[in-house]
């Protein structure tokens, strides 16, 4: 029996950032920025998305007198990403 | 990056992908190990020199006192500069690594500036199993044989020193600084050096 994936999840671009921060501890917008080869504008909206459905927490400070944005995944984003691996397990390698 | 819809295989290939490549971008350089070991072999051997030429009392204490803490100095402003520099995010790694760098630091400096008449002849050995403790931890921390195997005969150069006149004490440390630091640095930055080409 095949499971919904979560639409949140099954996007190119939020995937990549999620698998970055169940990589790390926190990461800044940058990071992300460079390793994804996104833009800042598609980014950001990326980021809002997955941080209204309450999977990534965002922090804006300034570091060094410049604006810093870092990112972390919380706890619902974990269980969301290991619910979605568990899900995909099952369309690769159906019982 | 696209914000496309993924198959489920393309799915599974982004994350391992991306989750590998995350991972290449924690290696650590032998840059600041090798420091330490030049500093320490450079402190004792050149504390030996002075001892031979008689100048040991003049330059003992200032040479040791200005040394250390500059390295220190530079180490903090190093990594701080470094991970601004490359963006690099908070890790599991980078906080063990790290805590077990400022706590060694404190350590060495209450031992050294407070308790060196309690520890006596056992301040060279505590220093050598200390920093031995330090280098197997990160060695096996990032996963690089060399680092750990050079801790571990740091360790054995450490219990070693128990054994000898306080004299030769300085040797110990010379010796330990190149096998547990010093080689295993500059083995560390080929490493990485080659997975970079």
């Amino acid at each position: 029996m095949f499971k919904d994936l979560d639409p949140i999840l099954h996007s190119q671009l939020r995937l990549s950032v999620v698998s970055i921060l169940m990589t790390v501890d926190e990461a800044n917008f940058n990071f992300i920025k460079e390793e994804t080869q996104a833009t800042s504008g598609n980014l950001s909206i990326q980021i809002k998305k997955l941080q209204e459905a309450g999977y990534i927490e965002v922090k804006k400070t300034f570091l060094n007198n410049y604006p810093n944005t870092s990112l972390s995944i919380t706890n619902k984003g974990i269980e969301a990403f290991e619910t979605y691996v568990n899900n995909l397990k099952t369309y690769i390698n159906p019982k | 990056m696209e914000n496309s819809t993924l198959t489920p295989e393309e799915s599974l290939l982004l994350i391992s992908k991306t989750i590998e490549e995350t991972k290449q971008r924690f290696k650590e350089n032998g840059h600041i190990i090798i420091l330490w070991g030049v500093i320490i072999f450079a402190v004792f051997a050149s504390q030996y020199i002075f001892s031979v030429i008689g100048w040991y009392k003049k330059f003992d204490i200032i040479w040791t006192t200005a040394l250390f803490p500059l390295a220190a100095i530079y180490t903090f402003i190093y990594i701080r500069k470094n991970i601004n520099k490359r963006n690099l995010p908070k890790t599991f790694l980078t906080r063990v690594i790290g805590t077990l760098g400022w706590t060694m630091g404190a350590n060495f400096m209450a031992l050294g500036l407070f308790f060196s008449n309690q520890l006596g002849d056992a301040m060279a050995p505590v220093f050598i199993i200390l920093l031995a403790f330090s280098m197997i931890v990160t060695g096996a921390s990032i996963k690089f044989k060399p680092l750990f195997i050079g801790g571990i005969l740091l360790n054995l150069i450490g219990l070693g020193t128990f054994f000898i006149s306080k004299d030769y004490h300085g040797f110990s440390l010379m010796l330990g600084s190149v096998v547990g630091l010093i080689v295993p640095g500059i083995l560390l930055n080929k490493a990485n050096k080659r997975e970079n080409v």
